[in-house]
């Protein structure tokens, strides 16, 4: 039997051309013949048991760790006392960088924000447990600005094909306003000077971010970078 | 006492760090025989073969600086085959045994981790067990000649070594090379790689190849290029097109007086770029016959061992732990490993039986897996007058071996197509 549309002999059996799919017919042949495949029909079991299996017994083992605390704790002073700060940072951590550990490809566009979320979180409650007045002036706007700086660059690297340099040069550029900011921030809850170590830093990422986005955009100087920089 | 243990050859360093959750670099070999294989028999065969071929049955195990390989305590069980070649050897098997050895109607199959050897090697051990399998069922005498190893010898100091090492000039050859174009489509299927193969009379194939003036390598690898020539000319502009290359992999023992039985093989990577302009098949031939030959001779050759080797033996580089070499070395390998061809053509060439062992096997088989990031692969192996063409992929898509079969066809080359599964 041949396929009409490829011209390959095929095996005796099979219904369809395994290259382009064309249905085969043969007048010759009544009846159906069994199909002679070259491989078994058994297949392996891959189960991701294993990895399930320690991440429920780390998951256990925090929890008793946090559990340990809080006895320990009420225990010797009668109160929660510093098991909080152990009990919150475990599990901040454990949402920050374990929970994705869970699933097989853990999406970075969902666990990124749900990292940063857990950690603002975080500091929320150490905010309001320690009595300072930190949290919405300084800790959360910084926070977001740093959530909103590594979402971005996951979201142009990831989803963006072209532009590498230009987007490299401005998230370089976006990285030094976001250090004016910090200390914009720092000014407003602390009270300290306006601008001094920002501006240092925020200088040296324009001059990075602008050298990026110039190599972008001269062709010669890419090609000569890349040359420099093959590994 | 004391295990018998091995460090990896220059070649096998960067297989167990490039190795992922559900890829690891595999190559399986087969012999099909007349009759049934009787398991048993097969089994006994494998274990009988354990002392002559120390180098074969071997676990991986990782130690501070670098991996190596450990002797295993029992040979590999034989098993039934799975319904797909090259199934995903886990972490946990690698330790065990890098060596699966299977078994299904008539066929004999070994899959090997590349970490244990290469093609030239593996098809020595497949050899000698198909030839010991052989002599126990059927009482064949079958002398130790045409890749078949002497049992009762004790194994070869020369077989165990890393030619690698030996035959490195004292100068290495740099050589940048151009990223290839990429073929489309991503890992679909998981850890299951559907399988097409073309069994193509070796005698016709030949003549094909002699009567366009190459090599039958050369002659498919042209052919290849041609089919994904078409299929970039489908997809891009030619302001975006980038060169097609070729991997070929060479068999280093042909250039060297090397016996060794472990890795001792370097890739090349001939190529068309289409932005200057459309190519004849002739053409290609022509100018994949004149890059191989400029690129396979013995200095060159040595020159690129050098260069491999060269880090392996920067004393700096040895204290470094292997956890932070592991990383590095995928990085490099991700940089250039994958991106110099579109894909591989590995042809075994011809594979001669003693005359006391032919009337037994139909045919041999040679698969290569598909590498992390290409989608598809192609081997070559000719036995008994009939070349085997296997193509093995990761996608759906069975556009690139419809291309390339057609095209023999076309060309007047008759193509017999065996699938594992039917496209629907």
């Amino acid at each position: 039997m041949y396929c009409v549309k490829c011209g390959v002999k095929l095996a005796e059996g099979v219904k369809t051309c395994p290259l382009c799919a064309t249905p085969v017919w043969c007048p010759d042949e009544a009846g159906e013949k069994e199909e002679r495949t070259s491989y078994s029909r058994r297949y392996p079991v891959i189960s991701r048991q294993e990895r399930l299996t320690a991440m429920a017994a780390l998951t256990a083992v925090l929890l008793a760790a946090m559990l340990a605390c809080l006895s320990i704790c009420l225990n010797m002073t009668g109160r929660v006392g510093w098991s909080f700060y152990v009990i919150v940072g475990t599990a901040a951590f454990y949402f920050a960088f374990l929970l994705p550990l869970w699933f097989r490809k853990p999406h970075p566009m969902v666990f990124v924000p749900v990292s940063f979320a857990s950690v603002c979180l975080l500091l929320l409650l150490l905010s309001g447990y320690t009595g300072g007045h930190w949290f919405l002036t300084f800790a959360f706007p910084l926070t977001l600005l740093l959530a909103a700086l590594t979402i971005g660059a996951l979201a142009l690297y990831r989803y963006v094909k072209k532009g590498t340099l230009f987007i490299t040069g401005g998230l370089l550029m976006a990285c030094g306003g976001a250090c004016l900011l910090a200390e914009f921030f720092e000014h407003l809850t602390f009270g300290t000077d306006m601008f001094t170590w920002s501006v240092y830093a925020a200088v040296v990422f324009f001059l990075f971010g602008g050298f990026f986005i110039l190599a972008g955009m001269i062709q010669p100087l890419k090609e000569h970078l890349q040359r420099k920089f093959f590994i | 006492m004391s295990k018998v243990w091995m460090p990896l050859d220059n070649a096998a360093l960067i297989f167990p760090a490039i190795r992922r959750k559900n890829w690891s670099n595999l190559f399986r070999q087969s012999v099909t025989l007349t009759e049934a294989v009787d398991p048993a028999l097969l089994q006994q065969a494998v274990n009988e073969l354990m002392p002559r071929f120390p180098s074969f049955y071997l676990r991986l195990r990782r130690g501070v600086f670098w991996y190596y390989l450990e002797e295993v305590e029992a040979p590999p069980r034989v098993q039934e085959d799975y319904a797909y070649p090259l199934t995903f050897m886990t972490k946990k098997e690698m330790r065990r045994c890098c060596l699966r050895v299977f078994y299904y109607r008539n066929r004999i199959a070994v899959e090997f981790f590349h970490v244990l050897s290469d093609g030239g090697g593996a098809m020595v051990y497949l050899k000698t067990l198909a030839a010991r399998y052989l002599t126990l069922r059927y009482g064949a005498d079958i002398p130790p000649e045409e890749g078949v190893l002497d049992m009762a010898a004790p194994p070869d100091p020369a077989e165990l070594e890393d030619s690698f090492q030996r035959y490195a000039a004292d100068h290495a050859a740099y050589c940048p090379e151009a990223e290839a174009y990429r073929l489309p489509g991503k890992r679909e299927l998981g850890c299951f790689f559907p399988l097409i193969t073309g069994l193509i009379p070796a005698e016709v194939l030949h003549e094909k190849a002699k009567a366009h003036g190459c090599t039958v390598t050369v002659f498919l690898s042209a052919v290849m290029a041609e089919s994904i020539l078409a299929i970039q000319n489908q997809r891009l502009p030619k302001r975006r097109q980038k060169p097609v290359k070729i991997t070929i992999p060479v068999d280093l023992r042909r250039l060297f007086p090397s016996r060794t039985l472990r890795n001792f093989a370097l890739t090349v990577n001939p190529g068309v770029d289409p932005r200057l302009g459309r190519y004849t098949l002739e053409e290609i031939c022509r100018s994949f016959t004149h890059q191989l030959a400029a690129e396979i001779t013995p200095q060159r050759m040595a020159g690129r061992i050098a260069e491999n080797v060269e880090p392996q033996r920067n004393r700096l580089l040895k204290a470094v732990p292997i956890l932070l070499k592991t990383p590095v070395m995928r990085a490099v390998y991700n940089r250039r490993g994958e991106r110099l061809g579109c894909l591989n053509i590995s042809n075994l060439g011809v594979q001669k039986l003693p005359a006391a062992m032919a009337p037994y096997v139909e045919r041999m088989e040679f698969i290569i897996g598909v590498q992390y990031s290409y989608p598809n692969n192609c081997s070559v192996v000719t036995c008994n007058g009939i070349t085997c063409v296997s193509m093995i992929r990761s996608t759906q898509s069975t556009e690139l071996e419809r291309r390339f079969f057609s095209r023999l066809v076309e060309l007047g080359v008759p193509v017999s197509i065996e699938s594992i599964e039917e496209k629907a």
